[in-house]
C-alpha cells in the first residue's frame, strides 16, 4: 500500500515536470519567432514604363484617294489613285511594308481563275505631289510595286523602297496606286467566253501593313 | 509496388499538363513578338463587255442578188474594229464569189448614202473560210449595216455564213487612263 502511494506521487511529479517543459518550450519558440519577425527587411524600387503605338493612316494625296471607279474598265485601261501613308504612332516602323488587295465578291477579276487575265495593281512613289490632271510626277519616282495580279496579293506582297517611317514625322507620301485590267478575250456574235472578265463588278480592299522597328535592349 | 506505379503515372501526367500549359501560354507571345500598323482603303470597280451581234449570220444565194445583215454593238464599250469569219460553201457547179460592204447608215436602193460603202476585206471565194476585219468605229448600241454582194453564176445554192467576232484589247477603243 505504501509502495503504491509512493509510485502515484512520483507519477504526478513527472507530469508536472512534463507540463512545465512544454510551457517552457512554447515560450522559447514564441520568443524565437518574435526575434525572426524583427529581423526581416523589405527593399523597393520604382520604375515607370510606357508602351509605344504604331498607327498607319491612309489619306488622299491629290484627288479623292481610294474611291469608286465609275467607268467600266476594258483591257489596257488604268485607274490611278493618289494616297499618303503616314505613321502617326510613337514608334518607328521597320523598313518595308506589305500590300494586300482583296475583292468582294471574288471573281475572275481577283481570283486568278483565268490565266493571264484579271485586275493588276502597281504602286509608285513620287518625291513631290502628283499632278492629278496628267497623272505625272514632276520629281523623282520610286517603284514600290511593279504590276502584279491582284490574285497574287491576297496574303500581302512586299513593297520595295519603303524606308523606316519615323514616328510622327514618317510619311510614305505621294503614292500612286494603279489598277489595271489585263486580258485578251474574243466574243463571238455577242457572246463572251464561258470564263470571262467581262461585265463583272467587285469592291477592292487595299490593306497596307507596317511592322514595328526591331526591339531595343536598353541598359540604364 | 502498385501504389508506386500509380504515383509515377500521376506525376508524369501532371508534368505533361504543366508543359502543355506552358506551351499554350508561350504560343501567343511568340506570335505577338511585334506590333503592326494597318491602313485600308476600298474601291469599287466594274468591267466592260464587248461584242457585236449580227441579225443574220447565214445566207443562201440562189441568184445574183445582194443580201444584208445588221451588226449591232451589244457590249458596253466602244469598238474600233470588228472581225468576221466568213465561210462560203462550194456548190456542185460553178464557183461564185462574194464581196462584203459596210455602211454606217441603212442601205437605200443598194447604195450607202449614194455611195458604194466600204469594202470589208478581199473577195471571198467558194469553198473558203476567211477572216476579214472592218475598221468601223461603233459606240455601244450603234449599228453597222453590211451588204453581201454575190458575183458569178448560181446553179445551186451557195451558203455564206458570217460570224462576227470582237477581240479585246485590240478591237476596243484606245485604253483610258483615269486619275482620280
Amino acid at each position: 500500500m505504501s509502495t503504491h502511494s509512493h509510485t502515484t506521487k512520483k507519477e504526478r511529479r513527472y507530469g508536472k515536470i512534463a507540463v512545465a517543459g512544454l510551457l517552457t518550450s512554447s515560450v522559447g519558440l514564441l520568443a524565437a519567432a518574435g526575434v525572426y519577425a524583427g529581423l526581416s527587411a523589405t527593399a523597393t524600387g520604382a520604375e515607370s514604363v510606357s508602351s509605344g503605338t504604331l498607327n498607319l493612316t491612309l489619306s488622299p494625296d491629290v484627288g479623292a484617294g481610294f474611291s469608286n471607279f465609275t467607268g467600266k474598265m476594258a483591257p489596257g485601261d488604268t485607274d490611278n489613285v493618289y494616297v499618303n501613308l503616314n505613321n502617326t504612332g510613337t514608334l518607328a516602323s521597320a523598313a518595308g511594308m506589305t500590300l494586300s488587295v482583296t475583292g468582294a465578291p471574288a471573281s475572275a477579276l481577283t481570283d486568278g481563275s483565268i490565266v493571264g487575265e484579271g485586275l493588276t495593281v502597281s504602286a509608285t512613289q513620287c518625291s513631290v505631289a502628283w499632278t492629278l490632271a496628267t497623272g505625272t510626277c514632276s520629281g523623282t519616282t520610286k517603284v514600290l510595286l511593279a504590276a502584279t495580279p491582284v490574285s497574287a496579293t491576297g496574303a500581302g506582297v512586299a513593297l520595295s523602297n519603303v524606308p523606316s517611317l519615323v514616328a510622327a514625322t514618317g510619311q510614305l507620301a505621294h503614292v500612286q496606286v494603279s489598277l489595271g485590267l489585263a486580258g485578251t478575250e474574243t466574243s463571238v456574235n455577242g457572246v463572251p467566253p464561258t470564263q470571262t472578265i467581262q461585265g463583272l463588278s467587285t469592291t477592292l480592299t487595299y490593306t497596307f501593313t507596317e511592322q514595328q522597328r526591331t526591339g531595343v535592349s536598353t541598359n540604364q | 509496388m502498385k501504389c508506386l506505379t500509380r504515383s509515377t503515372v500521376s506525376r508524369t501526367a501532371a508534368t505533361a499538363a504543366v508543359l502543355l500549359l506552358g506551351v499554350a501560354c508561350l504560343t501567343p507571345f511568340a506570335g505577338a513578338a511585334g506590333i503592326a500598323g494597318r491602313a485600308s482603303g476600298t474601291e469599287a470597280v466594274s468591267t466592260a463587255s464587248w461584242g457585236v451581234t449580227a441579225s443574220v449570220t447565214s445566207m443562201n444565194f440562189n441568184f445574183n442578188v445582194t443580201q444584208t445583215t445588221n451588226v449591232v454593238n451589244t457590249g458596253t464599250v466602244a469598238l474600233s474594229a470588228q472581225s468576221y469569219v466568213v465561210s462560203v460553201s462550194r456548190p456542185f457547179f460553178f464557183a461564185p464569189t462574194f464581196t462584203i460592204f459596210g455602211c454606217s447608215v441603212p442601205w437605200v436602193g443598194g447604195t450607202c448614202s449614194g455611195g458604194r460603202g466600204t469594202q470589208i476585206g478581199r473577195t471571198l471565194y467558194s469553198g473558203s473560210t476567211t477572216t476579214i476585219t472592218s475598221a468601223a468605229a461603233l459606240a455601244p448600241g450603234a449599228t453597222d449595216y453590211l451588204k453581201v454582194v454575190p458575183a458569178g453564176v448560181f446553179l445551186f445554192t451557195t451558203t455564206v455564213t458570217l460570224t462576227p467576232e470582237v477581240t479585246a484589247p485590240a478591237q476596243v477603243r484606245a485604253p483610258i487612263r483615269t486619275n482620280q
